[in-house]
């Protein structure tokens, strides 16, 4: 008999606890698992499809205000910008405006899609048929997957900012193509169309942009170029504020509410709930069996052979449970990420530094739950062992 | 003995064996506690912002939007618009005489939110004179209000206390127009607090808005006169507009982020309460074998199995009572009032404190109490079943 046999049979010498402890450590590693992987996938989401040397210009007041069309030749006039290409937020739904909106730009086709080919990949055909089609849309996947919508099809995409000279609240858009991510992570829940064939219809804020993304000539003259923007409309009725991407799109997700501390709260009081449950029902396991750890220490068995086994003991308990709620949080993050709220976070599924950070964190909570037994178990002298109880 | 008597002994027994499986029952409390402080905290966030979207509504005031716009600021409304509705049935004259209609526009600006240092929406509401009497919990605490013609700011109190930008006395620019914060106004329990009131015509004259608004606020004489008015809005054609009571309006938009609770709250509450159940039922499964003797001896002498079945049941519950009350106690001192903001349906942030009221504190007790009540019974057969003389002999 090894002592890993030793120890997996004290381990299940009452079955039933050994069950409800893993039963509780495994709830721990479930909201563990889905919760920091949710942060994750939020994080990621801020960050995909955001290039280092690219900077998003808005209206400095806010970027739900516009600025004049002219800006664009503008901005590309300065030196340091490579390239230059625009969008307007359109506040696109689909049929219901409660529960089908969904992201929708009005963009410049030719320049957006030469800005951002990785982030929303055509094929050559598509691609021709969207510089074509003036009433042409492209669609990301998951959003063509959850409409069952197929290339070459008219759909009516409504706005609930913008009607139609004519008193329409919806305009009819022909699918070139369908979108998928440079990674297989991105979130493909958008729609882009032409600024034109919105900009002709719309009965208001007429040739007015509502971002300029701009391309530098390499990240080092982010700063350089966004000062130079800025300084170029200060004190211009539209004065603008320049950053690079990433800082434009954490700023936004933050305004939800602070996720990041919402998640490490709840976490550590999953876990410090656990930690009390598991330390206290281990140390009075282990006073049931002084008797016979006496008993083993007669035998011969040294104190840090003792110590070691009573921490295994710990360690597998806490493991068991860790790699049973870590699985099962992978599984159901994997059927949240094809469920409509789900695939607005893009991939959800578990990524391996959440699954390494969770496995330390079962050695670290095996440790810390078994070291009072095991300290006694190594302190007790055989006498005082075979004495009690 | 009757088996009242047997089993409030048994009871008093059990309890005052606590402390002999200090550390454990401790660990049940513990846990429970924290299950109820987690759920009663999401509960508290989702509460105390609905509870400030619906204080902000009143019945007898109609608001007017664009018809098919959600929000008021994808609305628009031009003059004679406002003139038409000031001619509806049940209209409440102002002051002057007139038609008391405070037509506001809504645009969105800068602020830095201080929990995050990043950039959050606020929104600058444009009212005129009836504006503050359409809103009669508004009053200003510090300061002035803002004179009408002037490029001057009144801010709310919550809106102060949440984001940066907009202190007292400073001056602010906002394209080529530099603006003065003169006054800040409370509306408590209301998403207004959360914020910045100007002159109308100046934020139609300095964010070229020409003469359109975007929406309209109507007082009416009675909430009684809300159907005939809203009735009328539907009907006239000239107005292409939507009219609801602001207290529909709200109501609606706080059911919409009822979605925090139902995804986030609740399951995470009863994922943690399934792992403080298992903590309880251990702890139970223990003292009830910590007492075999005891019982054993007990059912010798003539005590029934049902006297301990309630006996080892009471312990869960005091256990599990014993932890909601100490995570009540948590999220009322450290949650309650608590201030948060995050972005509403208007697509601006709502500044609004956490609220640990008496529905949700049910709620959470319930389910602690949920956690005593099966962690007790499966111990407590156990302990009505165990075989007298077997027991004994071990």
């Amino acid at each position: 008999m090894t002592d890993f046999d030793l120890v997996w049979k004290n381990l299940f010498r009452k079955p039933l606890r050994t069950i409800l402890l893993t039963v509780s450590i495994f709830m721990a590693f479930l909201i563990f698992g889905i919760l920091t992987s949710l942060n994750v996938a939020l994080d990621r989401a801020s960050e995909s499809g955001s290039a280092s040397n690219r900077l998003v210009v808005s209206n400095k007041i806010n970027f739900t205000q516009s600025m004049p069309y002219a800006y664009i030749n503008r901005v590309a006039a300065i030196p340091g910008v490579t390239a230059v290409t625009y969008q307007n937020w359109f506040g696109a739904y689909y049929q219901d405006q409660r529960t089908s909106r969904f992201v929708g730009f009005a963009v410049d086709p030719e320049t957006y899609m030469a800005i951002f080919r990785d982030e929303a990949r055509l094929t050559d055909a598509e691609r021709q048929a969207f510089l074509t089609e003036r009433n042409g849309v492209i669609v990301g996947k998951s959003l063509a997957d959850r409409y069952g919508w197929k290339v070459g099809q008219t759909i009516p995409i409504s706005s609930n900012i913008y009607s139609q000279a004519n008193g329409r609240r919806s305009w009819d858009m022909k699918i070139s193509g369908i979108f998928t991510g440079a990674k297989p992570t991105d979130p493909t829940t958008a729609i882009y169309f032409h600024y034109d064939y919105m900009n002709e219809t719309i009965t208001f804020n007429r040739d007015q942009v509502g971002t300029i993304t701009v391309v530098t000539a390499s990240p080092d003259q982010n700063d350089q170029v966004a000062k130079a923007i800025d300084a170029n409309f200060a004190n211009s009725p539209a004065e603008t504020s320049t950053v690079d991407e990433k800082t434009f799109s954490r700023a936004f997700l933050k305004q939800a509410g602070d996720l990041n501390f919402i998640v490490t709260m709840v976490v550590s009081a999953a876990f410090a709930a656990i930690l009390m449950i598991v330390s206290t029902t281990l140390v009075s396991a282990m006073r049931e069996r002084t008797k016979e750890i006496g008993v083993m220490k007669t035998l011969g068995f040294s104190s840090p052979r003792v110590l070691r086994m009573v921490l295994g003991e710990a360690v597998l308990l806490s493991s068991l449970g860790a790699v049973l709620g870590l699985g099962t949080s992978a599984f159901i993050l994997t059927g949240l990420s094809k469920s409509p709220v789900g695939s607005n976070f893009g991939d959800l599924s578990m990524s391996p530094v959440v699954a390494l950070t969770g496995l330390a964190l079962a050695v670290s909570l095996g440790l810390v739950t078994g070291a009072i037994p095991a300290l006694s178990a190594l302190r007790m002298s055989i006498i005082e062992a075979l004495n009690r109880g | 003995m009757s088996l009242l008597n047997q089993t409030g002994s048994v009871i008093a027994m059990n309890v005052r064996s606590i402390p002999q499986r200090l550390w454990m029952s401790l660990a049940t409390v513990g846990s429970i506690a924290l299950v109820v402080a987690v759920l009663l905290g999401f509960l508290a966030l989702a509460n105390g912002f609905n509870q400030t979207l619906k204080g902000s509504g009143a019945p007898d005031v109609a608001i007017a939007l664009r018809d098919g716009s959600a929000a008021e600021l994808n609305s628009t409304i031009s003059r004679e618009q406002i003139d038409l509705l000031g001619q509806g049935p049940g209209v409440r004259a102002g002051p002057d005489g007139r038609p008391l209609i405070s037509a506001e526009l809504v645009l969105i600006v800068d602020g830095i939110k201080k929990s995050t240092a990043t950039k959050a929406n606020m929104p600058l509401r444009g009212i005129g004179p009836n504006g503050l009497l359409v809103r009669p919990q508004a009053k200003i605490s510090q300061g002035r209000m803002f004179t009408p013609g002037s490029n001057e700011i009144v801010v709310g109190a919550g809106l102060l206390r949440e984001f940066s930008g907009f202190e007292l006395g400073k001056t602010l620019r906002f394209g080529a127009q530099t603006w003065k914060v003169v006054g800040v106004f409370e509306a408590p329990g209301t998403v207004f607090e959360s914020e910045l009131w100007a002159d109308a015509p100046v934020i139609q004259s300095l964010f070229k808005r020409g003469s359109t608004f975007q929406t309209a606020r109507v007082g009416l004489t009675s909430p009684a006169a809300m159907p005939a008015f809203v009735k009328y809005v539907k009907d006239e054609q000239r107005l292409q507009l939507k009219a609801q009571s602001e207290q529909t309006y709200f109501a609606d938009q706080a059911e919409r982020s009822g979605l925090l609770i139902k995804y986030f709250g609740w399951p995470l509450g009863i994922i943690m309460a399934i792992g403080a159940l298992a903590g309880a039922l251990n702890t139970m499964y223990a003292s009830v074998s910590s007492r075999a003797a005891e019982i054993a001896t007990l059912r010798v002498i003539g005590f029934s199995g049902f006297s301990a079945f309630v006996g080892t049941m009471v312990e869960a519950l005091v256990l599990s009572a014993l932890g909601a009350l100490v995570g009540v106690a948590i999220c009322a001192m450290g949650f309650n009032g608590l201030s948060a903001s995050t972005l509403g349906a208007g697509f601006t942030q709502v500044a609004f404190r956490l609220q640990v009221g008496p529905d949700i504190i049910t709620q959470a007790v319930t389910l602690a109490l949920t956690i005593g009540l099966i962690g007790g019974i499966f111990p407590g057969l156990r302990a009505s079943r165990q075989r007298p003389l077997l027991a004994l002999a071990a």
